[in-house]
């Protein structure tokens, strides 16, 4: 081994603003994420492939009870639900636990780093992610002939809507990864989404639903965010149904996030 | 105060306030305990001066990486107070994390990163420029003899490889006190030595304080200018190795018998003139005496005028592991051909 010099050059600190160095630490921690989502291909692949394999079969299995429920548009019907396979199926919170379990996340906090930065810089990869997934899925469906009820403006304004409930959706992922350090936990968070997909309009539009289900769609906040999303790929602008999306979205956020925050700051001393 | 160019034109100044740092740790009545009643450190009293090594040597479990843990901002005292740095524990974290460089007992690595995007993204965390961060991650894996392997993911990297990165990634600030926890556990000889030169030569050449946690005996004796001996939370004697080793007298005789006459054995050598104390273990019996040469005959026609068979009598110099034995009445574990080496 050679020898070690040390640089006393070296010892000065940047004299940031507070603000100025939480962003830039992070925009550092963000692409961490990225690149390391990006060497973790295994991870990402299933996301991208899945949900557009599930499109191709509800659309071709279904087509034909669509217009027992009324649907002219079979396919801008079953649109938002492989979107919605796409932003929550991630890996959220993963690479937090291998930074727990490796020590890194402690490394992190020996650091002058802002530690809201660290989850901010997490959530804000994530974001990416999901955005990109959402946006293959969207690609794929309009490549093979899906006729988009809102056009561009609507597609971006979809793409937006999902993937923020993506993110809100990601925000127990990181508040499990936080809180426990543990893996296992970390991903059993999948198993909640699916009570939560079956008890909605997900397969069919509200008037066929009956009993305690239309009851349980009532309550379910992915209801009103499918309403949001149908309305803007099915029928056209409506801004009623936008609005329920959207408080829909900030509801779940609002609470997730608000977990997420508050695991971090019980794991950070 | 130090100034670095952040481009051609533009200085940056280091806006840390400079306190006075003759303690470069002091610390009174520190003391963690976590749920359940479990007291981890159970109120200790630190002094470190600037420019030392201090070792803080203990078994598994007595309490070290708490302590260290606690004093470099990871983990919230339960009482006492502390300064680090000469910033106080509590109300200037920030001013305390970037004044110190840390290195962990787990080696903390992203695995996923390669050695040269570890390095700079550490040093940007701690405010210094991209083209800067790149200069320091390139300066540091050439002097450290990872340049073979900067570009490759460190989950490729060999365990030594790893303790050196991780002790350049403690280093890409130029922090003047550095933390390190077990250093060297794990590594093979040749990377042992190569890790305690590198902590010798940064502490020589730069004046950099290291604060070290071990359970090796040899790596205290070699390595520290003062340590101190935590067992159960407490600490249980603390000095320079060489007058902890004094403190328990000039030699050190050590008797092995059979085992179920170790207690007559006991008994007999209490009466031993110049004895300063007398251990009884598994082992053997432990002697501490003023003049170890002095009393060998004595020992032998003592143990003899009882009808105890002698099964063999040595003398050596003190060791770190009989002042361990003398301060806590158990040998440390990891002592042997690593630790307690006879002198």
């Amino acid at each position: 081994m050679m020898e070690l010099t040390l640089d006393q050059g070296a010892t000065a600190l940047a004299p940031w603003s507070g603000l100025r160095e939480a962003v830039r630490s992070t925009i550092l921690l963000g692409w961490r994420e990225v690149r390391t989502a990006f060497r973790t291909p295994a991870y990402l692949l299933p996301n991208l492939i899945v949900p557009v394999f599930f499109y191709f079969v509800m659309v071709g299995s279904l087509d034909t009870f669509a217009g027992g429920f009324g649907i002219d548009n079979w396919e801008a019907f079953q649109l938002p639900l492989a979107i919605l396979f796409a932003v929550q199926g991630g890996s959220a919170g993963l690479n937090m636990v291998a930074d727990i379990e490796s020590g890194y996340f402690d490394k992190l906090l020996v650091t002058p780093t802002n530690r809201l930065s660290i989850l901010v810089g997490a959530l804000s990869a994530d974001f990416l992610r999901i955005m990109v997934q959402a946006t293959l899925v969207l690609v794929v469906a309009i490549a093979v002939g899906l006729d988009f009820a809102t056009g561009l403006p609507g597609a971006l304004t979809l793409i937006l809507l999902s993937s923020a409930w993506g993110l809100s959706y990601s925000g127990i992922g990181f508040a499990i990864a936080l809180k426990t350090g543990n893996a296992q936990a970390t991903q059993s968070m999948w198993v909640l989404f699916m009570p939560l997909l079956f008890l909605t309009t997900a397969f069919a539009p509200k008037e066929a639903l009956s009993g305690w289900l239309e009851t349980a769609a009532m309550f379910n906040p992915m209801t009103y965010l499918l309403d949001g999303m149908r309305s803007l790929s099915l029928y056209g602008w409506d801004a009623g149904d936008l609005a329920g999306a959207v408080l829909a979205v900030v509801g779940l956020g609002s609470v997730t996030l608000t977990l997420a925050f508050l695991a971090l700051r019980s794991r950070i001393r | 105060m130090t100034i670095i160019a952040d481009n051609e034109t533009r200085p940056l100044r280091i806006d840390i306030p400079a306190p006075e740092r003759r303690h470069s740790i002091e610390a009174q009545g520190l003391r963690k305990e976590f749920p359940g009643g479990i007291v981890a450190v159970a109120g200790i009293d630190l002094d470190i001066h600037e420019s030392e090594i201090f070792g803080f040597l203990g078994p598994n479990g007595a309490g070290k990486t708490t302590t260290l843990r606690m004093l470099t901002t990871l983990l919230r005292p339960t009482a006492g107070r502390a300064t680090v740095a000469g910033f106080d524990l509590y109300r200037q974290t920030h001013d305390i994390r970037r004044s110190i460089g840390v290195a962990l007992q787990e080696a903390g690595l992203d695995m996923m990163s390669t050695g040269r995007e570890l390095l700079e993204l550490q040093a940007q965390l701690f405010g210094i420029g991209r083209p800067q961060a790149k200069d320091r991650a390139t300066e540091l894996l050439e002097l450290l003899g990872l340049v073979d392997a900067a570009d490759r993911q460190i989950k490729t990297y060999s365990g030594g490889m790893k303790r050196r990165l991780d002790l350049a990634s403690a280093l890409v600030h130029g922090p003047r006190l550095l933390f390190l926890d077990e250093p060297t556990e794990g590594l093979d000889p040749a990377s042992r030595q190569a890790v305690w030169h590198e902590i010798s030569r940064l502490n020589r050449q730069f004046g950099v304080t290291v604060f070290l946690t071990t359970h090796y005996l040899e790596e205290a004796d070699h390595l520290a200018d003062r340590l101190a001996i935590i067992d159960q939370g407490r600490i249980v004697a603390e000095g320079t190795p060489t007058s902890l080793k004094a403190s328990i007298g000039s030699g050190v005789v050590t008797v092995a018998t059979k085992r179920d006459r170790l207690e007559d054995a006991g008994r007999v050598l209490g009466e031993l003139e110049g004895l300063t104390e007398l251990r009884v273990d598994e082992m053997g019996l432990t002697l501490f005496v003023n003049d170890g040469n002095g009393v060998v005959a004595n020992v032998v026609r003592m143990l003899d005028s009882a009808g105890i068979p002698v099964g063999s009598v040595a003398v050596s110099q003190p060791t770190l592991d009989e002042v361990f034995l003398r301060a806590t009445g158990s040998r440390l574990e990891g002592a042997g051909p690593e630790g307690g080496k006879q002198q």
